[in-house]
């Protein structure tokens, strides 16, 4: 995102000192030190989740996130206008409408032996399954990315740096999950995420960036 | 011969135009480019025949080329719809990096190119890059894949041709998922340059070396229908074999039960769409919407496959 600032930089920088010799040293800048194309994009997706993802991203959860019922009744009324007031669309045809939300529920199932280790929770009080929270370290999805109108596919080099990023949100916040060891069915949890949504009638897989356990 | 046959007609239509401007045909909205790889895969057929059935309801002419996949070749067919006079080129190019040149010498000499499946690397030559989101196709297509073995196991992998950005951006995308789970071991991995016939053979000496091998995953569909037939000649029906395309001979396979799923590009709704930005471009010169867009890929199962047709998924 930042290259075409540092080239014009260096470039005003050669075009004012031209006695002067570039060195690369080690203490350049952060985006100046991400070597360009696909061997700099650990570099550059580090940087990027350094600057945005307790700055902007989770404070923009923490903000928007709906309760899950008001979430259900908005989308009841419409995904798109839904989506429109309230959520984020990824890039593209075809894109998911991404949202924050926040809960509180019981858990009916779990399965903490997958690598992708998921709570089924019932948050209206029927004894049934109304949404699945992904726990890690496997984070199956790009709705962090997704949910964030920063996030722009346009800034990025090609799919790759910008599935990258998606991969370095989802590691970061599995990262940060507490599960707790022992079952967990019967236990009320509650939480805060991200769940994206291509039809109305999709089933909720929510991305957890705060859990807690009720004890 | 396609070629030949409407460039004639093309050239044919410029002359006759020229001495007769006042000519009926002459008030057709010109001729588009539409530059594929090769149409021996059904992937590349259903674009250009996408992109063409569009133009041709909008009101132009079509000129159809492929490149085979050779950035020289791509090229000269760019020389050739820039010397007639085309309005606008669709393109699935041969080379994210290769083919900025082509495109640029298109748009220098006032020709708007719209990229479809591929993306390339430079933004601001081409009008629109509406891209193939193959990275997020080739996660849905793992996720799948690690379901079905049950999170362990030996596999192996058939990659794509290598000059393909997509092969490695499938490779990868598959890496993404899998190497995640520690039980699922990588014992083979080899190129069969998105070929039928190749991928029979190196599935044949892929299981001959790891008899062990539970699933392979194929960065195509015509890979995964190599490995099919090998593994069925061999008596390994029990392997575990997913592609990438959404074509309907593995549509087919599905639904009797033998390969085990595959993710559809929506290949010909994408061509429409891009010859609609162009139709909105020269009319009004602009798409309004933004250079590059992704598009999403679906996975096919046994849950969803007869809904499918010729790289579209019915509702």
């Amino acid at each position: 995102m930042h290259r075409p600032l540092s080239v014009t930089l260096c470039l005003l920088v050669a075009l004012a000192l031209p006695g002067c010799k570039i060195v690369k040293t080690d203490t350049e800048g952060e985006n100046a030190a991400a070597a360009a194309g696909e061997a700099g994009d650990d570099a550059r997706i580090a940087a990027l989740l350094d600057k945005t993802y307790d700055a902007e991203l989770l404070p923009l959860i923490a903000t928007n996130a709906m309760p899950v019922a008001d979430l259900r009744t908005a989308i009841a009324g419409g995904l798109e206008a839904a989506g429109a007031a309230h959520g984020n669309k990824g890039s593209g045809e075809g894109a998911a409408w991404n949202f924050a939300v926040k809960g509180e529920g019981k858990v009916v199932e779990a399965n903490l032996t997958s690598r992708a280790r998921k709570a089924m929770l019932d948050t209206d009080g029927d004894g049934k399954t109304d949404l699945t929270l992904q726990l890690g370290p496997v984070i199956k999805g790009s709705s962090l990315r997704d949910v964030a109108p920063f996030y722009r596919f346009g800034d990025f080099r090609d799919q790759i740096e910008f599935a990258k990023l998606a991969r370095a949100l989802n590691d970061q916040a599995s990262a940060a999950l507490v599960v707790p060891e022992g079952e967990l069915a019967g236990k009320t949890i509650s939480f805060s995420g991200t769940v994206d949504l291509k039809a109305a009638g999709d089933a909720w897989l929510v991305t957890v960036v705060t859990l807690a356990v009720a004890p | 011969m396609n070629l030949n046959r409407r460039l004639f007609v093309g050239s044919l239509a410029a002359a006759v135009s020229g001495i007769l401007p006042t000519l009926s045909f002459a008030q057709g909205k010109g001729t588009i480019a539409i530059i594929t790889p090769s149409h021996d895969n059904p992937f590349f057929k259903a674009e250009a025949d996408g992109a063409a059935a569009k133009a041709t309801e909008l009101g132009y002419e079509v000129m159809v080329l492929v490149h085979d996949d050779d950035a020289n070749k791509q090229n000269e067919l760019f020389d050739s719809a820039i010397a007639a006079g085309v309005k606008a080129i669709i393109l699935d190019n041969a080379g994210a990096d290769a083919s900025v040149a082509a495109v640029q010498k298109a748009k220098d000499a006032g020709i708007p190119s719209f990229l479809i499946d591929r993306e390339i690397t430079a933004t601001g030559v081409a009008v629109s890059q509406i891209v193939s989101n193959n990275y997020q196709g080739a996660q849905l297509g793992a996720e799948e894949f690690v379901k079905l073995m049950g999170e362990a196991g030996d596999y192996a992998e058939l990659i794509g041709k290598e000059s393909d950005t997509n092969a490695g951006i499938r490779s990868k995308g598959y890496h993404d998922v899998i190497d995640q789970y520690p039980d699922l071991k990588i014992v083979a991995s080899q190129t069969a340059n998105w070929s039928q016939t190749e991928a029979y053979t190196v599935m044949e000496s892929m299981l001959q070396a790891n008899p062990s091998i539970k699933g392979v995953i194929s960065g195509n569909d015509t890979m995964a229908m190599g490995a099919w037939a090998a593994l069925e000649a061999a008596g390994r029906t029990d392997v575990i074999v997913v592609g990438f395309d959404g074509s309907n001979d593995v549509r087919d396979s599905i639904i009797k039960g033998g390969i085990k799923a595959t993710v559809l590009q929506p290949a010909y709704a994408q061509a429409q769409m891009a010859v609609s930005q162009a139709d909105t471009f020269l009319a009004s010169g602009a798409t309004g919407v933004e250079e590059k867009q992704l598009m999403d890929c679906v996975l096919i199962n046994a849950d969803n496959a007869s809904k499918l047709e010729t790289f579209a998924l019915s509702a």
